[in-house]
């Protein structure tokens, strides 16, 4: 069934410009009681005339970290793109099916994608801090959402940036340049900009794919510490990192999710042969 | 026993080459240190012929005198120099802010292609439809930036004479009534800086990182949120160095302002108080100005315009390039009772870029209006006689056309070589960063940021007086090469600096000597961007006027020989319009104009279509 062609999403896109031009609502649209945070179900993804996803169908359980593997060009970052609906930005795609946060269809007419991604924050591949100040980073999120006492962001700025694990290292560079940090830095920064928001669910898009080995250690030590409080969908090639970090792993090869399970099942008894060639190295 | 003859006559060869090579490298040395010269000779020369006046007058007197009458011989420019910057920080302001708006609009906001709909019968419109739905509409803007860009000085003066001015006396409540002075100055002066500053801040905006915008959008941001809280104050610098070469621009204009200033030195005293600024100052006087005391102070003028001129510029390099953050430590005072709610915002944002689009519309308007005002008024003055023959009382196309092209011709045949000299010597010789080619950018720079009516003085003084040309097309043509040689460096720059390494490589490999590898490989494949270089060069000695009346002179007549005085399109719309004797050829020279600009744009957006098509 196709449930949204080009034009419909086209309008969409129009609606929530539109949407924009009534300030002062609330964010809070979304309902995380249920069990599971996110539930995709039958989800088609086209760009122009090429699919590339193919119905995928999986559910991402709340407070876990679910890793999403498989070589290049398999999908994992377009579906991971498609559930804050960053995928907007390209032209030509196009998603079909049904993607659930937190009781609400995403994709349906007159969703604010403020609301949506205030509630899904997303972390890069590349770190990409604002050419501000560490402080104006962290309070950017809450002053674009409205609050402008000093004392409120003081408050917020810290809080985030102990939860991220940054405190003791940046408190005394608060108004110096994001851009002068090092590179694991400056992600760790993006993730404390995110969590500032107070988001349910974190998108991470091979977030150590650019850091040598250290800071990955301190970024995947952080996500298991962030998991008490949000959920954690993280897109990443390396294998060992999902095995490590991850409570539930799903394996994608050409647009298709081959296989979705415990991270402990599919690496020591995957179903699939695929999943169980590429795990072991023999292609990818 | 080949290979030995071979390798001996290789050898042979070798200090023949290293000759040439070495010719060649310090001719464009020679080349590159033109502009150095040219700048430090400007300055030179000015001031030389400045200082009988400073010397009579004093020079505090002659900058805060606030008397300018020169039969009484008092010269004080204090209230031209107040009416110059007053005028200037008008321009940039209102020019600044559609500018930099119209280019957030051009970047983030322009659609690619119009949706018109037509369901009408009629045959014609709805191929019309059917071709305007075909346009890329960011093309279509950029050549209407480039096409207001290009018009020239003395048309925008013409059009603020009999257009703006007019419809701004409706609104003049002062005595008498006519509409002149700071407001018509200002208006005309801020619809010139647009194009500047609208294609360097879109410059500034498109260099910025993708992934600000990603990550502000992901952030919840709107788009417009996300545009206008981080991107742009992201393109800060550069849009600040926009502003500033605009500020340039603005304060060294003299013809578009000459016939709307409403020319009184007098402190101004409300929006339509009639004033004279420093440019309009010179060009006004220097016609009958007697020699020992009032022409070497107008010649101050231009020094003291110069002096501001190289201030601005200079502040160019002040603007911080990367966002650097605060000194000492800052202590957080958290609050912890507070309740966070989260709402909904960014309707300041969504203003903004309302305001976006509406500058962006207006930019469109102007240029229509402009257009549409000088066809209609163009081709009804297009008489016979325009076509006849001319005589000393009677201005025609043909004489002025074939001065244009005779000026053309000679600029052309000095400043490519040098420019293009120059250009090799940055690009294929100097070591990128070493602190010559520093000070050789700076001095193009500068030479790009002189003010026409200075390059006219200087013309004046040195070239018609020193050399002793006097009022001739040679005279003319020497000082457009100096006008015309920062655009030819830059240009042949950019497209040398497009030729890929690898093609040098090759050569280099196949053993071919620099000097030939330049002329055999980097400029062949770099002859689309010299032609550009070239048609840009030809836009701009069309549209000059203020740096040829006091070198080439303004007689209608033209014999050929680049020896005597003639006048070229622009200088003779310049004469006509003046003394109000001829307004129907102004127009008429007007219309012609705006035209070659049209058909230069033209030719230059298919040249570069071609080398986009061919990579």
């Amino acid at each position: 069934m196709r449930l949204f062609n080009q034009k419909e999403t086209s309008d969409l896109r129009k609606a929530s410009e539109k949407e924009a031009q009534k300030p002062g609502h609330s964010l809070e649209i979304f309902d995380f009681s249920g069990e599971n945070a996110i539930t995709v179900k039958d989800v088609d993804l086209y760009y122009g005339t090429f699919q590339a996803l193919k119905k995928i169908n999986m559910e991402m359980p709340k407070y876990k970290i679910t890793a999403m593997i498989g070589p290049s060009g398999c999908g994992k970052s377009t579906l991971l793109k498609s559930l804050n609906r960053m995928n907007d930005l390209v032209e030509g795609c196009r998603v079909e099916g049904e993607i659930t946060i937190g009781n609400v269809n995403v994709y349906e007419k007159g969703i604010d994608l403020s609301a949506l991604r205030k509630n899904v924050g997303m972390v890069f591949q590349k770190p990409n801090p604002f050419p501000m100040s560490v402080y104006d980073n962290i309070a950017y999120g809450p002053r674009t959402f409205g609050i402008k006492k000093k004392g409120v962001l003081d408050e917020i700025v810290e809080r985030s940036l102990k939860q991220a694990a940054m405190w003791e290292e940046l408190k005394d560079r608060l108004n110096k340049s994001a851009l002068g940090l090092s590179g694991g830095q400056q992600q760790r920064l993006c993730i404390a900009r995110a969590l500032a928001v107070g988001p349910q669910i974190l998108l991470m898009d091979e977030p150590t794919s650019a850091l040598d080995p250290i800071s990955t250690g301190k970024i995947e030590d952080l996500c298991e510490e962030l998991k008490n409080d949000v959920t954690i969908v993280m897109v990443t090639h390396n294998m060992q990192q999902a095995a490590r970090i991850s409570d539930k792993t799903a394996f994608f090869l050409l647009g298709e999710m081959i296989e979705m399970g415990d991270t402990e099942q599919i690496f020591s008894a995957p179903v699939h042969p695929e999943t169980e060639r590429y795990i072991t190295g023999r292609f990818g | 026993m080949e290979n030995t003859v071979t390798q001996r006559k290789q050898r042979e060869h070798i200090p023949a080459d290293k000759v040439k090579n070495g010719i060649a490298k310090y001719i464009f040395i020679v080349c590159a240190c033109m502009s150095i010269i040219a700048v430090v000779g400007i300055i030179g020369y000015i001031l030389y012929g400045s200082i009988p006046a400073f010397r009579q007058v004093g020079f505090f007197k002659f900058v805060f005198g606030t008397t300018w009458y020169p039969d009484g011989k008092k010269f004080g420019i204090l209230p031209m120099l107040v009416n110059s910057l007053i005028v200037t920080a008008f321009s940039v302001a209102l020019g600044g802010t559609i500018g930099v708006f119209t280019a957030i609009f051009l970047v983030f906001w322009c659609p690619d292609k119009l949706h018109l709909k037509y369901k009408g019968q009629n045959k014609f419109l709805a191929k019309l439809v059917a071709w305007l739905n075909k346009l890329n509409l960011r093309t279509v803007f950029d050549q209407v930036i480039k096409l207001l860009a290009g018009i020239p000085s003395i048309v925008y003066g013409l059009v603020g004479l009999q257009l703006l001015v007019p419809i701004l006396s409706y609104l003049d409540t002062t005595p008498p009534y006519q509409g002149e002075g700071i407001l018509a100055s200002s208006i005309l002066l801020a619809i010139m800086v647009i194009p500047t500053i609208t294609s360097l801040s879109k410059n500034a905006l498109e260099a910025v990182p993708e992934q600000y915008f990603e990550g502000a959008l992901a952030m919840g941001n709107t788009k417009a949120q996300a545009v206008f809280r981080v991107v742009v104050p992201a393109a800060r610098s550069g849009i600040i160095s926009a502003l500033i070469l605009g500020t340039g621009r603005a304060i060294g204009e003299a013809m578009a302002v000459i016939w709307v200033s409403g020319n009184r030195a007098l402190f101004p005293t409300g929006l339509f108080s009639n004033i004279r600024t420093l440019t309009v100052n010179i060009v006004m006087e220097m016609g009958y100005a007697e020699l020992t005391l009032h022409r070497p102070a107008l010649i101050a003028t231009g020094f003291v315009l110069l002096i501001f001129v190289f201030i601005i510029t200079l502040s160019l390099n002040l603007v911080p390039k990367n966002f650097k953050g605060k000194r000492g430590t800052m202590t957080l005072n958290g609050d912890s009772t507070a309740a966070v709610t989260y709402v909904k915002k960014g309707l300041l944002a969504e203003i903004l870029k309302v305001i976006a689009i509406v500058c962006a519309v207006l930019v469109l308007a102007i240029l229509a209006v402009i257009i549409v005002y000088l066809t209609i008024m163009g081709l009804s003055n297009l008489t016979a006689s325009f076509f006849g023959p001319s005589s000393a009382d009677v201005p025609t196309l043909f004489p002025a056309l074939g001065a244009t092209l005779e000026l053309i011709a000679i600029t052309l045949v000095i400043a490519l070589p040098i420019g293009i000299g120059a250009a090799i010597f940055l690009v294929e010789y100097a070591k990128p960063g070493s602190k010559f080619v520093k000070i050789v950018r700076t001095f193009i720079d500068t030479l790009a940021g002189v003010p026409s009516i200075v390059f006219g003085l200087f013309g004046m003084i040195f070239f018609s007086g020193v050399l002793g040309l006097s009022y001739s097309v040679m005279a003319g043509a020497l000082t457009m090469v100096l006008v015309v040689l920062p655009t030819i460096i830059r240009s042949t720059e950019e497209a040398l600096i497009a030729v890929p390494v690898s093609f040098r490589e090759a050569s280099y490999g196949l053993g071919a000597s620099k000097v030939r590898t330049i002329f055999r490989i980097v400029l062949p494949s770099a002859f689309p961007g010299i032609a550009t270089a070239s048609i840009l060069a030809i836009g701009r000695i069309i549209g000059e006027s203020a740096a040829l009346i006091f070198t080439m002179g303004a007689l209608y007549t033209f014999t050929g020989n680049p020896l005597d005085s003639s006048c070229s399109l622009a200088v003779l719309l310049y004469s006509c319009a003046n003394e109000g004797y001829h307004m129907s050829e102004a127009y008429a020279l007007a219309f012609i104009l705006i035209l070659l600009t049209f058909v230069l744009n033209l030719i230059v957006y298919f040249i570069q279509r071609q080398v986009k098509k061919k990579r």
